[in-house]
């Protein structure tokens, strides 16, 4: 595999290839009261106040249930040309999240299985590819 | 022991004023409050030097925009604050002269609301993001109308006909920035911005301002309004988001917990209600916040809809004003202007756009962050 960096690396990490999709966990975090949640932050708990050692980081599985998607016309932000479309996704492991779905993903319907992808979004100054997470739909 | 708003001496609405909602124009932010501060004084028929505090409204304008604009009225040395609560905003500070009255401190306190379209500077909260910068308002409740449609059977045309009902109430109202009737091919044919959304469909960009004036029944009788004219207040509620289950809509539970509480506040059920402002930003909003206010069984929103319910004269009248897409939603102004609109129609000057019989109505508004808060008014 080329070199590569991840967009956001506080966010997920890279765990396997097969090629020229990589799998990914996602960086949350789990309190002493049981909630789960993403990202990890050590401020409090959103659940129960509690802070410091009672919130330790948990990888998630970046696998889940898409629970709807929409695909943007208009956006102000030149950075991110429209069309582009977004997911909000139930993870297996509890929080629910939205991002990108992945540019080459068939459409995508609510109660389908999906999955997080790093996929490649260019490359920075020194040639090194850059991933950042897609959703696709699970194989 | 804590006391609800209801608990606290009667306060009433005396006063209601706006600059009219439009385009972003070259019209400065004072010309725009000072004309619905005005409207306002001259509807309650009292004098400037009456309003012993003043709550501005204003999410965009920037730090102390307030006195700016207030010294142009005479400067009389009240008081006056600044609050920012997002969409929310003009309902939070029109919750605050409320409480301010009803507690004693004030006999008559203003609410104005004032905004030009700046650009939205959310704060840094150190914590990072998957692609917030690609989710814009619009596209967070495009979401939500892909989950409502898929999760009740509603199509597209179902979801647009809210956005035609409420351009037709927004035609009738000099106040409004839109105010042209538009049919269902027509908003289903206008650009289209995220998901399903056209452009008919959402909140337009605009400025405005609105004020209402309150008053206690010592402030009523001391300065000769006329009391016939006066609307009460009967619930006030404010609430932030809390954790929902996962997958739960927030929006929506949020709006419930609020309007069960300033329901039972004002010992009322969801089917007294005649008049309902509320937070359509984008048309899938009126139908959750219906059944989340509880007038509808969740799901069955487009039925009232179709069956002519939530018109102008049906059983519930919804955004009589034209709400969020119609008036439009220039942020700090929209709380009050709710307010005022309900008012208008309690005391049956409403005009074309009057619903018949109108005693009771329910101001709603949330604010992104998460916030919502509820008013109740009577006749």
């Amino acid at each position: 595999m080329q070199p590569h960096k991840l967009l956001k690396p506080g966010l997920y990490s890279a765990r396997s290839s097969d090629g020229s999709r990589t799998s990914a966990r996602l960086k949350g975090g789990r309190c002493r009261c049981g909630y789960v949640f993403f990202p990890m932050q050590t401020y409090g708990c959103e659940r129960c106040g509690s802070h410091g050692d009672a919130l330790t980081p948990c990888e998630l599985s970046a696998h889940g249930t898409l629970l709807a998607e929409a695909t943007v016309h208009l956006h102000a932000d030149k950075n991110r040309p429209a069309p582009f479309t977004i997911v909000k996704v139930a993870l297996d492991d509890g929080p629910v999240i939205r991002t990108l779905l992945a540019e080459d993903s068939a459409p995508v319907a609510p109660g389908q299985r999906v999955t997080g992808r790093l996929a490649a979004i260019g490359q920075n100054e020194s040639g090194e590819t850059v991933l950042d997470l897609r959703f696709c739909i699970a194989s | 022991m804590t006391r609800s708003l209801n608990d606290l001496r009667p306060v009433y609405v005396v006063g209601i004023g706006w600059h009219r909602y439009q385009n972003p124009s070259e019209t400065p932010y004072v010309e725009l409050g000072l004309t619905a501060i005005r409207a306002a004084l001259a509807d309650a028929r009292i004098e400037w030097p009456a309003v012993e505090s003043t709550y501005v409204a204003t999410a965009l304008l920037g730090m102390a925009s307030g006195r700016p604009m207030l010294r142009h009225l005479g400067a009389t040395g009240a008081p006056l604050m600044h609050v920012e609560n997002a969409s929310a905003s003009g309902s939070t500070a029109f919750r605050h002269a409320c409480i301010e009255v009803a507690s004693g401190i004030s006999d008559v306190a203003l609410a104005v609301g004032v905004d030009k379209r700046n650009p939205v500077r959310r704060p840094d909260t150190g914590i990072g993001n998957l692609a917030e910068d690609a989710i814009v308002p619009f596209t967070h409740f495009a979401l939500l109308t892909n989950e409502y449609a898929v999760r009740h059977n509603a199509s597209t045309e179902d979801i647009a006909r809210v956005a035609v009902k409420n351009h037709r109430n927004g035609a009738k109202n000099p106040n409004a920035q839109r105010q042209q009737e538009r049919t269902l091919d027509e908003v289903l044919g206008g650009k289209r911005v995220s998901g399903s959304l056209t452009s008919l469909q959402c909140t337009p960009i605009g400025e405005g301002a609105a004020a209402v004036i309150v008053a206690s029944e010592d402030g009523i009788r001391r300065l000769g309004v006329d009391a016939g004219r006066a609307i009460r207040t009967t619930a006030s509620v404010g609430r932030s988001e809390r954790v929902y289950p996962p997958g739960a809509g927030f929006d929506a539970a949020l709006t419930k917990e609020t309007a069960d509480l300033a329901l039972a506040q004002a010992k009322l059920t969801p089917k007294d209600l005649d008049i309902i402002e509320l937070h359509d930003a984008f048309t899938v909003e009126e139908l959750h916040y219906i059944e989340s206010i509880g007038l509808c069984p969740e799901g069955h929103g487009v039925r009232m809809l179709k069956d002519g319910a939530l018109d102008i004269g049906g059983q519930c009248a919804i955004n009589p004003s034209g709400g969020l897409i119609a008036m439009g939603h220039p942020i700090g102004p929209t709380g009050i202007g709710q307010i005022g609109e309900i008012v208008m129609q309690l005391r049956g000057e409403a005009g074309p756009r009057q619903h018949g019989g109108a005693r009771i109505g329910l101001a709603h508004m949330v604010g992104v962050g998460a916030v919502c808060y509820v008013h109740i008014l009577q006749r």
